[in-house]
C-alpha cells in the first residue's frame, strides 16, 4: 500500500511538471501547444547526448538540455504560433501547427537517433534505495520528486512575485488590454514559451532518467495523459496541475492496484470525459471568461 | 499489352484503394469542420464500423451491402450520446473530449475478449473491391454538394462563422452540429467497414489517435473550406510516400523520417501560407496576380 | 551409317533445342524480401535484411542450384500493413518474384499475405509468431519461425524442473498483437502444468512506468514471473523489479530474445530465463559457419538474422526438391518435400500444417550474454 502511494506519487510527479508547461501557455494564449511534447522527447535527448558523448556529468546536462527545451519553446512560438495571431481561428490553427511542428521535430529524432529505446549509461545516477516503512523508494525517485516540487515552486514565485510574471498575468487577463498599458505582448509571449518548454525539457530528462526509456514516441503517451491532467486541474491553473498531476499519477496506481491494469489508460480518458462534460473548468480553473 | 496494364493494375492497386479511403476519412473530419467544430473521435467510428462489418461477416450471412450499412448505423448511432454533452463545447475543448472519446474507444476493444482483443480478426474476406470505395466517395462527395447548395449548408456556413449570431437568427445550432456529428461518423464507421474487407483484419492498432491526426491533416492540407478539398487532400498525401519513397532511397534517408518530415512540413505551410488549403491555390494566385498589376488601386 | 536428311535435321533441332534449354536453365529465380527496415520494428529487419543476402550470395556461390541464380529484391514495409500490402503487390506484379520472404510482424503478415495466396506466390514467414492467422491464410504460406506455442513450454518444463517453483504471475502487454499471444501460450503452459497462476497484471505497449503493476504483483507473493513484452519494455520491467527490491526468477517471452535487452537493463539482466528459436553457441558446423560468415561481414547476427538466413535455404531446398525449377508451383511443391534439412536452427522439417520444425531451446543471462541452459 505504502509502495503503491510511493509509485503514484513519483509518476505524478512528472505528470505534473509536464502539464505545467501545458498550463501555462494555455492559460496565456488560450491555445494548446502539441508541440510540447516534442521538446519533452528531444531534450531528454540532449541530455542524453551530453552525458554519453560529451561525458558531462548529470550536474551540467540538465540544467543544459533545460536551456535547450527553452530556447526550443521560442522557435515554437517564432514559427508556429507567432505568424497566427490576430487571425480569428487561431485556437484551432494554432493547434494544427503545433502538431505540424510536433511531426517535424518527430521525424528529425527519428533520423538522427532511429525508432530503438536508448537509456543513459550506467552510472549516471546512483542506484541506492532506501526503505520507509515497507516501501522501496530509490534515491533518484526522491530527487526526482524533489525537483518537480521546486520546480513548480519557482514558477508559482515567478508568476506571483516578480514583474514578468505581472506581465504574464496581465496578458492572461487581457492581451490588448496590456498592450494598451506598455506591455510587449509578444516578448512576453516568448518568456511564456520559454518557461514553459523548459519545464517541459525538465520533465523530458526526469523522465528518462526515471524510466530510462527514451526512443522518438516517448512524448506521444505522455501528451495524451498531459490533456487529462491540465483538464482535470483547469486549464490555466498552474495549481490545478500540479495537484491533478499527483492526483492522476495516484489515481493511475490505484487502479493498477484494485481494479487491475487493462483499464489504467481508459481511467484518465474517463476523468478527462467525465470532467469536461460535469465541470469543464477542472477542479481549480477558472469560468471561462473568453471564447475559445 | 493487356497484361502489363493489368499488372500495372495491380500493382497500384492498393495505392489507389487507399487514396480513396483515406478521402473518406477526410471528409469525415470535413463534415464537423465545415461548421466550425473540430471534432476528432473519428478513430472511434471508424473503430466501430470496421468491427461491426467483420462481426456480421464472421458471424451472419448477410451480403456485403447491408453490412456496410449496419457499419455505417452503429457508429452514427454511437454519436448521438456522444454529441450531446460534448457540443456545449468550445473548440479546443471539444477537440481533447473527442480524442479522449477515441482513444477510450480503443481501449475498451483492446480488452475485449469477445473480439479477440489486441488480436483482432484475421482472415476477413476480401470483399471490398476498389469501385465501392469510389462508389462510396462520390456518393458522399455528391451528398456533402447538394448540402452546400441547400439552406442547411448555408445555417452550417453561418454557425461556422459566428455561431451566436446564428443562434440569434434562430438558426437551431445544437441540431445541426449533432447531424454533422453523425455524418462523421457515418462516413468514418463506412470507411472503417471498407478497409476492413480490405485489409483482411481488424484490430484495435489500427485506430489510435495517430491516425486521427493523419485525417485532419489531410482534410486541412486539401482546404477544409470545399467539400472536395478533404479529398485532395487525402490524395496528395496518400502519394506523396510513394515519390518520397523513390527520391528517399536515392538521397539516402529513410522513408520513415522522411515521410513524417515532409507531412509535418507540408501542414506547417499550408496552415501558414495557405490556410484554406491547396483548393485555394488557384484564387490565391490569381489574387497575387491581379495585385502586382500595374495601376491596380493600393490601400492607402 | 548416313542418316537420313530428316533425321539429322531432327538431329541438329535435337542438339539446338539442349543447347537452349541448358541456356534456360541458367535462369534468375527472384526472391523477394519484404522487412521492416524503418517503423517500430526496424531493429529486427536489418539483421533480417544482412541474412537474406548472405544466403543468397552463399548459395550463388556455391553453385548448388546448377544453373539457377537467386536474386534478392528487398524492400522496406516500413512497419505499416499498408505498406507492407503494396509492397507484396509489387513484388507479385511487377517484379515476378517467384517467392517471398517475410514481413518481419504478424500483424503486417495478417493484412499482406493473403495477396500472395490469391495470387498462388509462396511465401515464407521468418519471423511471424503468432500461433493463429499466418499459415492458416493457404496452401502458399509457410513459417519456418516456431510460435511461442512451440518454444515456450518445452522451455518452462525445464525451467521449471531447474528451480522448482511452487506458483506463478504473469505480466504482458494485451495491445499488442505479439504480447498477448505470448501471453496466451504462457497462460495455458502454466496451467498444463498445474502451476497455479497467483496473479495476472498487464500494461500498454507505451507504458515505461510498471511499478503499479510490478508492486501489485510481488504483493502476491509468486515465486515466479513470466513476461510477455517487446525488447523496448522488457528491460523497463525488470529493471524495475529489481529496483523495488524483488528478486523472483523472472521468463520472458521471444521480445527479451535480443541484445538489446541486455544492454538496456545491464545488471537486471542478469538470470533471466528466455526461451529462444536460435540455440546460437550449438557448436554445429552449418551453424558456426553462418556465425562466421555473418560476422566477417561485420554483423553479430541475432535470432531473427539466423531465421531469415534459414527461411532462404529452404527456398533452395524447395527449388532442388522440386527438380531444379523455380517456378511459384514448383517451389510451393518443393516445400512440402523439405525434410531434415541442415541449419543454423538446427534439422529443420516442415510440420504437416506448414509450420517450422525444429529443436528450440531456452538460455538465460549470465555475465551479460545469453547462455543456453541445459
Amino acid at each position: 500500500m505504502g509502495q503503491q502511494i510511493v509509485n503514484g506519487l513519483f509518476l505524478g510527479s512528472i505528470y505534473a511538471l509536464f502539464a505545467l508547461g501545458y498550463t501555462l501557455v494555455f492559460g496565456v494564449l488560450d491555445i494548446l501547444n502539441l508541440a510540447h511534447q516534442a521538446v519533452f522527447m528531444l531534450c531528454a535527448y540532449v541530455a542524453l547526448l551530453a552525458v554519453g558523448h560529451l561525458h558531462l556529468h548529470l550536474f551540467l546536462a540538465f540544467p543544459l538540455a533545460v536551456l535547450a527545451g527553452g530556447l526550443l519553446g521560442l522557435l515554437v512560438d517564432r514559427v508556429a504560433f507567432r505568424p497566427l495571431r490576430g487571425r480569428s481561428d487561431s485556437n484551432i490553427s494554432g493547434l494544427i501547427s503545433s502538431i505540424a511542428l510536433a511531426t517535424i521535430l518527430e521525424a528529425v529524432a527519428l533520423q538522427l537517433f532511429g525508432p530503438d529505446v536508448e537509456r543513459f549509461p550506467f552510472g549516471t545516477v546512483p542506484s541506492r534505495t532506501l526503505r520507509l516503512g515497507g516501501a522501496v523508494v530509490s534515491e533518484l525517485q526522491l530527487v526526482i520528486i524533489a525537483i518537480a516540487v521546486g520546480m513548480m515552486a519557482a514558477l508559482t514565485l515567478l508568476v506571483q512575485r516578480t514583474r514578468l510574471g505581472r506581465r504574464i498575468r496581465a496578458v492572461a487577463e487581457s492581451p490588448r488590454a496590456a498592450q494598451v498599458l506598455g506591455v510587449n505582448v509578444d516578448a512576453v509571449i516568448a518568456a511564456s514559451f520559454f518557461i514553459s518548454s523548459a519545464l517541459g525539457a525538465a520533465a523530458g530528462v526526469l523522465f528518462g532518467l526515471a524510466f530510462n526509456a527514451i526512443n522518438p514516441d516517448m512524448g506521444r503517451a505522455v501528451e495524451l495523459k498531459g490533456l487529462a491532467v491540465i483538464i482535470l486541474g483547469g486549464m490555466g491553473s498552474m495549481t490545478g496541475a500540479a495537484v491533478a498531476g499527483f492526483a492522476l499519477g495516484l489515481l493511475e496506481v490505484f487502479t493498477v492496484a484494485q481494479i487491475g491494469s487493462s483499464y489504467r489508460d481508459a481511467i484518465a480518458f474517463g476523468v478527462l470525459f467525465l470532467v469536461l462534460v460535469v465541470r469543464p473548468r477542472g477542479l481549480l480553473g477558472q469560468a471561462a471568461t473568453r471564447e475559445a | 499489352m493487356t497484361a502489363a496494364l493489368e499488372d500495372l493494375w495491380l500493382t497500384y492497386q492498393s495505392t489507389v484503394a487507399f487514396v480513396g479511403l483515406n478521402g473518406l476519412l477526410a471528409l469525415s473530419v470535413y463534415a464537423t469542420l465545415s461548421c466550425g467544430q473540430l471534432s476528432l473521435a473519428q478513430a472511434g467510428f471508424m473503430a466501430l464500423g470496421g468491427y461491426t462489418a467483420a462481426i456480421l461477416t464472421f458471424h451472419s450471412g448477410l451480403p456485403f451491402a447491408l453490412v456496410l450499412l449496419a457499419a455505417t448505423l452503429v457508429p452514427s448511432l454511437a454519436a448521438v450520446p456522444l454529441g450531446f454533452p460534448v457540443l456545449r463545447l468550445k473548440g479546443v475543448f471539444l477537440a481533447i473530449a473527442t480524442i479522449g472519446f477515441g482513444e477510450v474507444v480503443r481501449i475498451v476493444f483492446v480488452n475485449l475478449e469477445f473480439t479477440n482483443g489486441a488480436l483482432g480478426y484475421t482472415g476477413v474476406p476480401q470483399r471490398t473491391r476498389v469501385w465501392m470505395i469510389y462508389a462510396a466517395l462520390a456518393g458522399a462527395l455528391f451528398l456533402l454538394w447538394r448540402l452546400r447548395r441547400s439552406r442547411a449548408g448555408y445555417a452550417l456556413e453561418a454557425i461556422r462563422e459566428d455561431e451566436p449570431a446564428a443562434r440569434t437568427m434562430g438558426i437551431h445550432a445544437n441540431a445541426y452540429k449533432l447531424s454533422m456529428v453523425v455524418l462523421g461518423a457515418a462516413l468514418a464507421g463506412l470507411a472503417g467497414a471498407l478497409e476492413a474487407h480490405f485489409t483482411f483484419m481488424v484490430a484495435p492498432s489500427t485506430y489510435s489517435f495517430a491516425r486521427v491526426v493523419d485525417m485532419l491533416v489531410y482534410a486541412v492540407v486539401g482546404g477544409a473550406g470545399a467539400f472536395h478539398g478533404p479529398v485532395l487532400g487525402a490524395a496528395f498525401l496518400t502519394l506523396l510516400p510513394e515519390v518520397l519513397r523513390e527520391v528517399g532511397s536515392r538521397v539516402g534517408l529513410q522513408p520513415g523520417p522522411l515521410r513524417l518530415f515532409v507531412n509535418g512540413l507540408v501542414l506547417l505551410l499550408v496552415i501558414l501560407f495557405l490556410p484554406n488549403g491547396i483548393v485555394s491555390l488557384p484564387q490565391r494566385l490569381r489574387e497575387r496576380r491581379e495585385a502586382r498589376r500595374p495601376g491596380a488601386a493600393r490601400a492607402g | 551409317m548416313r542418316l537420313a536428311r530428316w533425321q539429322s535435321v531432327a538431329a541438329a533441332a535435337a542438339v539446338l533445342g539442349s543447347a537452349a534449354s541448358s541456356a534456360r536453365a541458367a535462369e534468375t529465380v527472384k526472391i523477394g524480401a519484404a522487412f521492416s527496415l524503418t517503423g517500430n520494428a526496424a531493429v529486427y529487419g536489418a539483421q533480417q535484411k544482412a541474412g537474406v543476402l548472405l544466403a543468397v550470395e552463399e548459395i550463388n556461390k556455391s553453385g548448388k542450384l546448377k544453373g539457377i541464380t537467386l536474386e534478392a529484391v528487398v524492400e522496406d514495409d516500413q512497419t505499416s500493413k499498408e505498406q507492407g500490402i503494396a509492397v507484396f503487390q509489387r513484388f507479385i506484379n511487377r517484379d515476378k518474384v517467384n517467392a517471398i520472404i517475410g514481413p518481419t510482424l504478424s500483424t503486417t503478415a495478417t493484412a499482406a499475405d493473403p495477396i500472395a495466396q490469391q495470387s498462388k506466390t509462396p511465401v515464407v514467414a521468418v519471423s511471424n509468431t503468432a500461433p493463429k492467422g499466418i499459415t492458416d491464410i493457404g496452401d502458399y504460406v509457410w513459417r519456418i519461425s516456431l510460435t511461442e506455442a512451440q518454444v515456450i513450454p518445452s522451455a518452462l518444463q525445464i525451467v521449471r524442473a531447474k528451480l522448482g517453483f511452487k506458483n506463478a504471475a504473469l505480466l504482458y502487454g494485451n495491445d499488442d498483437v505479439f504480447t498477448k499471444a505470448g501471453f496466451d501460450v504462457m497462460k495455458a503452459a502454466l496451467e498444463k502444468e498445474g502451476i497455479p497462476i497467483v496473479e495476472i497484471q498487464t500494461f500498454a505497449t507505451k507504458d515505461r512506468d510498471f511499478n503499479a503493476q510490478l508492486t501489485a504483483l510481488k504483493g502476491k507473493n509468486p515465486n515466479f514471473l513470466m513476461v510477455s513484452a517487446l525488447a523496448e519494455q522488457a528491460a523497463g520491467i525488470v529493471t524495475q523489479a529489481r529496483q523495488l527490491g524483488w528478486n523472483v526468477p523472472i521468463m520472458g517471452g521471444n521480445g527479451f530474445n535480443s541484445p538489446a535487452f541486455i544492454k538496456n537493463a545491464g545488471q537486471a539482466a542478469e538470470g533471466v530465463y528466455v526461451g529462444t528459436a536460435w540455440n546460437k553457441p550449438s557448436p554445429d558446423p552449418v551453424n558456426q559457419a553462418f556465425i562466421a560468415s555473418m560476422k566477417a561481414k561485420g554483423t553479430d547476427p541475432d535470432q531473427f538474422c539466423a531465421q531469415a538466413y534459414t527461411g532462404v535455404l529452404v527456398v533452395a531446398e524447395a527449388i532442388k526438391q522440386a527438380g531444379m525449377k523455380g517456378g511459384r508451383d514448383d517451389i510451393k511443391a518443393g516445400f512440402a518435400k523439405v525434410s531434415g534439412l541442415a541449419t543454423p536452427l538446427g534439422t529443420f522439417s516442415f510440420l504437416p500444417s506448414r509450420d517450422g520444425n525444429h529443436a528450440a531451446a531456452i538460455q538465460w543471462v549470465k555475465g551479460g550474454k545469453f547462455e543456453v541452459v541445459q
